[in-house]
């Protein structure tokens, strides 16, 4: 039984890293940007809802406003620091040094408009909240966790696929120099995919902070999990990186089991290492490729 | 030309160190205080510093230490060591002060070396690193350690509890620490570890290891946290048949929940008499005297009395002095606590609480 819960406390947990999985992914095929201010912007969401909800806001209100500052932070972002970098041509890693920056800002006001220590949603009445499935408890957040990050992750594929805007985008990535003579404009659907991008990953960072806990300054080992899962899925492959987001997550769990705790991540990036060794490329097929 | 600079700048620090000196007058005892006024920790330091300044003011009003007055110089040391020393040396080079209140261990480690070799005497009234115990002769702590509060509470889990134990620690010095004291007191006294799982400092989820140490079906857990109890507490509610769990001060923050009732820890027994209490609140606007602001008061009081003793005696107020005077003088009580000192840590009460919501009640009591 203790496998079994493990189990699925993994692949829940494995969901919301999944959807920032996947929100990274989107950016960096899109913008080639290794964006790791994403984890800034992944710690804003659940601390601008948080004070959201705690100004008395209904609970789904305060998780639009979170992503709705989300999207906005992350498209001043992309228009005031990337767009500048790539107009004057900077190379990837200056644009990595920027961000590397831009997380440590994030990170440092979010402490200091709010507090270093660990943050509970006291206003949110149902984050206690238990449901049994069989032997299974999960908590009612874990339960929202779950069913938001499947959502995001079905939604971002059908976007991409069915709609106009979703094929500009995936124009622009396949072929930036093409996308500009063809007046498909790349830098503006830049802004578009990292507002998108950043308001996505909201979602999973209030789902998490109301059933755990928040905390400034460890969205980095979220995304570091994250960035390996777009690895080894294959970068580019959303659902790629979404699915070895879960692996990595229940398997992280499942060596709880086995061995102490203080081995479990060890254990589990050393199996990254030896996979990525065997299939360099990723597990699965890539879909939004960049163009180099 | 870096010869004149030289002496322009000794200079300057010569006309400096007159000038600072020239503020306090000939009569005045000076201390100084190296608490974290600003940072993360301000909020325990602001309150260590109401407690230093409470007993200054309270030993001023009476007239001061036999007819001299007291001044108390603080200095910010931000919560970390760098800056701790650079304060410990400004208080030592320009103020001469014999007596420095010291907050946090990796401050007050820091400080012990500067402490040795500036016969300085430190009083540490909160931080417990067991490393504290030797760090200095001229350092000592007016608080029981860590390993002083383990071998109380393992001495109660052994008798009542059982046998059987799981620890959950927080992989950090303080965590760490508490691991192998309790580990080691635990199984001297033919106790068995069944589970020993590491929690990171600022994890949030803590449900795989909760459900781990359960599933081990110990008597009881042993948790040594610094951060992240409430939340602890939280999940440990969404795991059925999670035993009870002891711990040491640092689990004072466990208390209040449903998921925690039963649940023990030690503390140290410190209390405050209800008029010293009533002219704090009203000299500060609290609604109480915390545990810091007692301990910071007593401390420093613990200071006055061993300068009035040396003062009586018509001996000179220095570092060297006060050290051999405290273990002359050996028992400090006060409404605060009964304190003995018998080496550079002090002997005091600790008390085993069981948690009661809303509160907590004291079911037994021991000495370090």
């Amino acid at each position: 039984m203790l496998l079994l819960q493990l189990l699925v406390d993994g692949a829940v947990s494995g969901c919301a890293v999944g959807v920032v999985a996947i929100t990274f992914a989107y950016v960096y095929a899109t913008t080639g940007v290794f964006h790791v201010a994403h984890a800034g912007l992944f710690t804003l969401g659940g601390y601008i809802a948080w004070w959201l909800s705690g100004q008395g806001l209904p609970f789904p209100l305060a998780l639009m406003g979170a992503v709705a500052v989300g999207a906005a932070v992350g498209a001043v972002m992309q228009k005031a620091i990337y767009e500048t970098l790539m107009k004057r041509r900077a190379s990837p890693l200056v644009q990595l040094i920027a961000s590397l920056g831009l997380l440590a800002i994030l990170q440092n006001l979010v402490a200091l408009l709010f507090t270093p220590n660990m943050l509970q949603f006291e206003a949110v009445s149902w984050r206690l909240s238990m449901l049994d499935i069989g032997p299974i408890h999960l908590s009612l957040p874990q339960i929202w966790t779950l069913a938001s990050s499947l959502a995001i992750l079905a939604g971002l594929v059908l976007f991409s696929t069915r709609t106009i805007l979703g094929k500009r985008i995936r124009a622009v990535s396949s072929n930036r120099a093409l996308a500009e003579i063809t007046r498909l404009r790349p830098f503006d659907v830049y802004v578009v995919v990292v507002a998108i991008a950043s308001g996505l990953v909201a979602v999973p960072s209030v789902f998490i902070g109301v059933d755990q806990a928040m905390q400034p300054y460890t969205s980095v080992l979220v995304l570091l999990t994250a960035v390996i899962a777009v690895i080894a899925g294959g970068i580019g492959s959303l659902p790629g990186a979404f699915i070895i987001s879960v692996v990595l997550a229940v398997l992280q769990n499942l060596v709880l089991a086995l061995m102490p705790g203080r081995w479990s991540i060890a254990f589990t990036f050393m199996l990254f290492i030896v996979f990525i060794l065997i299939k360099p490329t990723g597990l699965f097929q890539t879909r939004l490729k960049r163009a180099s | 030309m870096p010869t004149c600079f030289t002496r322009l700048a000794a200079g300057a620090v010569s006309l400096l160190a007159i000038g600072l000196s020239g503020t306090a007058s000939a009569q005045e005892i000076v201390i100084g205080a190296v608490l974290p006024l600003t940072g993360p920790a301000a909020p325990t330091g602001i309150e260590e510093q109401t407690g230093v300044q409470f007993a200054v003011d309270g030993i001023n009003a009476a007239g001061g230490i036999r007819g001299r007055k007291v001044k108390v110089i603080y200095e910010d040391s931000q919560g970390k060591p760098d800056q701790g020393v650079l304060a410990f040396n400004r208080l030592v080079d320009l103020h001469s002060t014999p007596a420095i209140v010291t907050a946090f261990s990796s401050i007050s480690l820091a400080m012990a070396p500067l402490a040795t070799r500036k016969k300085v005497f430190v009083v540490n009234p909160a931080a417990q690193t067991n490393k504290l115990a030797t760090a200095s002769p001229y350092l000592v702590n007016t608080i029981p350690l860590v390993a002083d509060e383990v071998a109380v509470m393992t001495k109660y889990a052994v008798a009542k509890l059982g046998k059987k134990a799981a620890i959950i620690y927080e992989n950090a010095a303080a965590g760490i620490d508490a691991r192998d004291d309790f580990k080691k007191a635990f199984v001297a006294a033919g106790g068995e570890i069944l589970a020993d799982e590491a929690v990171e400092f600022g994890q949030t989820n803590f449900r795989p290891t909760l459900l781990k140490v359960a599933a081990a079906k110990p008597d009881f857990v042993f948790i040594g946290i610094t951060v992240g109890a409430p939340t602890m507490a939280d999940q440990v509610a969404q795991v059925p048949g999670f035993p009870i769990a002891i711990g040491t001060t640092f689990n004072r923050p466990f208390s209040g929940f449903a998921s925690t009732a039963g649940w023990f820890h030690t503390g140290i027994k410190s209390g405050i008499a209800p008029e010293a209490e009533a002219e704090f609140n009203n000299q500060f606007g609290t609604k109480e005297m915390g545990f810091f602001a007692r301990e910071y008061a007593n401390a420093t009081q613990i200071i006055f009395k061993i300068i009035d003793s040396l003062i009586a005696k018509n001996i000179p107020v220095t570092g060297e002095n006060i050290r051999t005077a405290l273990f002359e003088i050996k028992n400090f009580d006060s409404p605060t606590a009964k304190i003995v000192f018998d080496s550079n840590t002090a002997r005091r009460e600790i008390e085993v609480l069981k948690l009661v919501p809303p509160g907590r009640e004291v079911v037994e009591t021991g000495t370090n």
